[in-house]
């Protein structure tokens, strides 16, 4: 990681030095999205026989697609875990709401509303039900997840951090059961499918051919576009990466730090510690929102039983293993855990059965691979692979001996 | 409410606080102001109800019976962060700083109750959250320079020495533009030399910042050099007021620190 | 850390008016909660008392795990994520030792003693891998600050499932049980023989871990260890091995509830602890939270809530049960953290 002044979170710094580091940084994800694109939208197409299976064994465009997805949300619940320091074990949650909001607004779902409704929505026409373009339904769904997440902090921000823990994991499994069991509403079991197209933009020319290059502008694109898709998914993670960088700026990122640090002294010295919190809790519940729809895209559709409590530990274990508050190591943590999730794990599997004659079941071993980073980087490197630089220039045993020291016992 | 004179005038009244914890009684009926632009100290030994009542005027506790007024304004039981961002400051006995933010950045926490960009402010550095940054940390760094640690702006605050963790602390407060400002046994583990120049200190604070200052304090001779008035709790109650001679001659208050066989109490 | 603000002792009357709205509120539901109960008993009184009776036998099961949590909790204030899932693992390894090791089929005479050997068995397992739980993942982390080893109790919950689906596979089985199915009838009221045979193992249980805890020298150990630690450090209390014996006596109880779970439903799978694990968490914090009597009265109360909503009437079904549950925990958790037993300390933020 380049970055190495403490001047991350105050802007400017001494002399207004602008924030090269960061920049060098969105540059060098935006251009490692912009090739990704071009990678599986034009280079595969043409690679021979041996290239094609690697890739799509290895690297297929939908596992990359759905990494984007982890990224969204891991990025959101690295703003409540490792900006504030709040632990919140029912992030899915918001993941369901916002899938199930492009359920309602987004597909035939709501058929009582015929003719149906459209908004600059690129869904096929004459349907009934609510087709809303999506860039719209993304930012609805996402004003929805932070109202929803205002509502469930409201009462249980208070808590200490374990009793926080079990109650938002409480919330992460009462509302998929909601969603699950409200049958009229959400068609139960069956999940709602499909959802409609999408397309970059609602208007302009269906695609603009530069040489070779042919790019998507109000083409709909349907549940088989994936490497076009790849593109809007980027935008929506450059997106929340950017806010989360950002919103750490500032005074609202001090004061997160400093509610981390030591919640007593933070409000002594002015901090409002439920508004603070509800402010973490609110924007990382956007991008859960935001998440989940762009899962829903990706998917085509909605179904209560995705909606598990080991999403809601996967994403955690992306954040620790990152390091916890270092947007670009939860980043890489999301894009590796979830590869290894969907697909390095299994191939690695088919592959070495293949090798050895076993019959291992890899996929199972998830649990213990999973259970196994927490425990570890708990244990070993509680800041994670790629701490924030602060944490990385203090000693790792910044333990609550220490902290002691800064504590006191007496108040 | 009050329509007496002394309430609206000093920056900080306390008004008849009882403090009872279930049967025991901490602090007994005790009253006290902070006059403008002063220095006074509260002493007393240990489990004498101290520390109760700080936490009383700065709102970690809600007395039983009782008020506290700050500038006229009654902000008894209001939350901590309410009362700090209307003027009541403090540090702490044990220092506690925020280790993994720079000395600036502790600075400018205090200030949050002062500044006003939202998130969207935030996010899209609109010319306000710019500007307001700026003014932050160039505040910070004034109150830095003051306490004397203005070199020191950019290190993380673990990183300090002690004396001058203490300084960083009184500035975080001083962030707060406060009108009175609470420390809380300041010179703990400074020797004569650190005590006499943090007397000075303190003193240039009252004189070139306007601010009151409370002391609680276990060294006498810096309360005795230190103080303009001297109040004296024993067991929860004020046995004696007044300016450093009087309290140096008081039998009462000699008699209730003699009278003590106790070592480190750990209630106050 | 916790503050201790001044509890009742103040006469601000904006609070007095928020509790008593509080206290309204909660008579409230509480009252129409009975209304609906009377409700259900008259509309079908024998299923009524069929359904509580297998509440009661949930019931016990829960109270054995919930006394794991509590016991955990009231010592080092660690939610022992794991523990739900060390439940699971001593039903499957009961399964496996009194199934398929012994052979046992159902109902014999050394069916039931090898039933009760592999209950000595399980429990002396379960409370070993506590322990080791405990030494591996949680000792390490006691000074660290409170997220690490509630994080780390989460990775153990995961390794533990993946030990279920090593051992029991991927999907529920189904295996013989040796409590024969069916019970003593009073009219169409049947009370299970699994239901006395529960309550028979959970009773002397309950009252071995009561004569612990209260009257042997490891108890007051824990007890002590509980109350102030370094305070019983400097007693000369070994607080390592105290709280290596805590989780020891936790993990048992679930050794001992996973045996029962078997052979109650006949069933096994990997993911059973997650869901009861919470349930159990659930009568817990209900109980009051570090509360050994709270725990068991506080398992029995959402074994019978649970086996009402699922199987009354008027009740919400099954599907909702879960939500129903947690529903209460939030609500314990937001309005009265300390439970029924629990000591009142108020949290000032």
């Amino acid at each position: 990681m380049a970055v190495s002044t403490p001047d991350t979170i105050v802007q400017g710094g001494k002399g207004g030095a602008p924030k090269s580091p960061n920049r060098r940084w969105a540059m060098g994800f935006l251009i490692a999205a912009i090739v990704t694109y071009l990678f599986y939208a034009f280079v595969v197409p043409n690679l021979g026989a041996a290239g094609k299976t690697f890739v799509s064994t290895w690297i297929p465009a939908v596992a990359t697609n759905e990494a984007l997805v982890w990224v969204i949300c891991a990025v959101g619940l690295n703003i409540v875990v490792g900006y504030a320091g709040l632990l919140d074990l029912g992030f899915v949650a918001f993941w369901a709401i916002g899938g199930y909001t492009a359920g309602w607004i987004m597909s035939t779902f709501i058929q009582a509303v015929n003719p149906g409704f459209y908004l600059a929505s690129a869904a096929y026409p004459d349907q009934p039900g609510i087709h809303i373009n999506w860039w719209l339904v993304l930012i609805i769904a996402a004003c929805l997840c932070a109202f929803a997440g205002v509502l469930i902090g409201a009462p249980t921000l208070r808590l200490k951090s374990d009793y926080l823990a079990l109650v938002t994991l409480a919330f992460g499994e009462i509302i998929p059961q909601v969603f699950l069991n409200a049958d009229k509403f959400t068609n139960g079991a069956r999940g709602i499918a499909p959802l409609d197209n999408v397309s970059p933009l609602p208007f302009g020319p269906s695609a603009i051919t530069i040489g070779d290059v042919k790019i998507p502008i109000s083409q709909p694109l349907g549940p088989f576009d994936t490497s076009a898709k790849f593109l809007l998914f980027a935008i929506v993670a450059a997106f929340a990466i950017f806010v989360s960088l950002r919103i750490r700026e500032g005074r609202l990122g001090r004061a997160w730090l400093a509610i981390r640090e030591d919640e007593l002294a933070a409000s002594m010295m002015g901090v409002p510690l439920m508004r603070t919190k509800l402010a973490a809790y609110a924007v990382g519940a956007f991008m859960g929102g935001m998440g989940g729809v762009v899962y829903a895209i990706h998917t085509n559709s909605v179904f209560p039983d995705r909606f598990t409590f080991s999403i809601s530990i996967l994403l955690l274990a992306m954040i620790v293993l990152g390091g916890m508050g270092n947007v670009w190591g939860v980043m890489i943590g999301a894009l590796g855990l979830a590869w290894f999730n969907s697909t390095g794990l299994p191939q690695f599997g088919f592959w070495f059965n293949g090798q050895f004659g076993t019959e291992i079941n890899f996929p199972s071993y998830s649990f213990l691979i999973l259970g196994a980073i927490l425990v570890l980087m708990m244990l070993f490197r509680r800041e994670g692979l790629f701490p924030e630089t602060r944490t990385r220039q203090i000693l790792r045993e910044a333990e609550r001996s220490d902290a002691e020291e800064l504590d006191g016992g007496e108040v | 409410m009050s329509t007496d004179v002394v309430t609206d005038v000093m920056p900080l009244t306390a008004s008849n606080i009882t403090v009872r914890f279930g049967g025991l009684v901490a602090v007994n009926d005790v009253s006290f102001t902070v006059p403008p632009a002063s220095i006074v100290s509260l002493i007393g030994p240990n489990g004498a109800g101290k520390t109760t009542f700080f936490n009383v005027l700065t709102g970690l506790y809600r007395p039983t019976t009782g008020s506290v007024h700050l500038n006229g304004r009654n902000i008894t039981g209001q939350t901590p962060h309410k009362i700090a961002s209307l003027g009541l400051g403090r540090t702490f006995q044990n220092i506690r700083l925020f280790g993994l933010m720079t000395a600036a950045e502790n600075v400018m926490v205090g200030m949050h109750s002062h500044t006003t960009s939202n998130i969207v402010q935030i996010v899209a550095r609109t010319r306000h959250q710019r500007r307001e940054e700026v003014e932050s940390r160039a505040f910070a760094q004034e109150m830095l320079d003051f306490v004397g640690i203005g070199r020191h702006a950019d290190e993380y605050a673990r990183n300090l020495s002690y004396g001058d963790q203490r300084r960083l602390e009184v500035a975080r407060a001083l962030a707060l533009r406060p009108k009175v400002l609470l420390l809380d046994e300041p010179t703990a583990g400074m020797n004569p030399q650190e005590s006499a120049v943090f007397v000075d200190f303190v003193r240039r604070v009252r004189d070139e910042q306007g601010v009151s200052i409370l002391l609680i304090e276990h060294d006498m001779s810096v309360v005795m050099r230190a103080s303009e008035r001297i109040t004296v709790l024993d067991q929860g109650e004020k046995i004696a007021e007044g300016g450093p001679e009087d309290i140096r001659n008081n039998p009462r208050v000699v008699e209730a620190y003699l009278g003590r066989t106790g070592t480190e109490g750990s209630a106050r | 850390m916790t503050i201790t603000a001044v509890e009742k002792a103040d006469n601000r009357p904006t609070l007095l008016r928020r509790e008593k709205i509080e206290r309204v509120l909660a008579y409230g539901l509480l009252l129409a909660a009975a209304v609906w109960l009377l409700w259900n008993l008259v509309a079908a009184p024998v299923q009524f008392a069929n359904v509580t009776l297998g509440g009661i036998r949930t019931g016990a099961i829960y109270a054995l795990v919930a006394l794991g949590y509590t016991l955990v909790y009231g010592i080092i204030e660690l939610i022992n994520f794991a523990h739900g899932d060390l439940f699971m693992l001593g039903s499957v390894f009961s399964a496996l030792i009194l199934v398929n090791f012994f052979g046992a089929g159902t109902g014999s005479p050394k069916d039931w003693a090898l039933m009760i050997l592999t209950l000595v068995i399980v429990m002396a397992m379960c409370a070993g891998m506590n322990v080791a739980a405990e030494f591996i993942g949680y000792r390490r982390l006691r000074r660290a600050p409170k997220l690490a080893p509630l994080i780390t109790a989460v990775g153990i919950s995961f390794i533990f499932q993946w030990l279920g689906i090593v051992l029991n596979g991927s999907a529920p089985k189904s295996w013989p049980k040796v409590i024969p199915n069916g019970g003593i009838h009073f009219g169409n009221v049947i009370l299970d023989y699994s239901t006395i045979v529960v309550i028979a193992v959970t009773l002397p249980l309950l009252a071995l871990m009561t004569y612990l805890v209260q009257q042997t020298r490891q108890g007051k150990a824990m007890r002590a260890t509980a109350q102030d630690q370094d305070a019983a450090r400097l007693m000369g209390i070994n607080v390592n091995r105290t709280i290596s014996f805590t989780f020891g006596l936790g993990g048992a109880m679930a050794g001992a509830a996973g045996l029962l779970y078997l052979e109650t439903f006949g069933t096994t799978r990997y993911d059973a602890g997650f869901q009861l694990g919470l349930m159990a968490f659930t009568a817990a914090v209900l109980g009051g939270i570090g509360n050994l009597k709270g725990a068991v009265v506080g398992g029995f109360i959402i074994g019978v809530i649970q086996a009402w909503n699922d199987g009354l009437p008027h009740g919400l079904g099954q599907q909702w049960s879960q939500s129903v549950v947690f529903t209460i925990l939030i609500l314990l958790m937001v309005f009265k953290p300390e439970g029924l037993y629990g000591k009142p300390t108020v949290e000032k933020v």
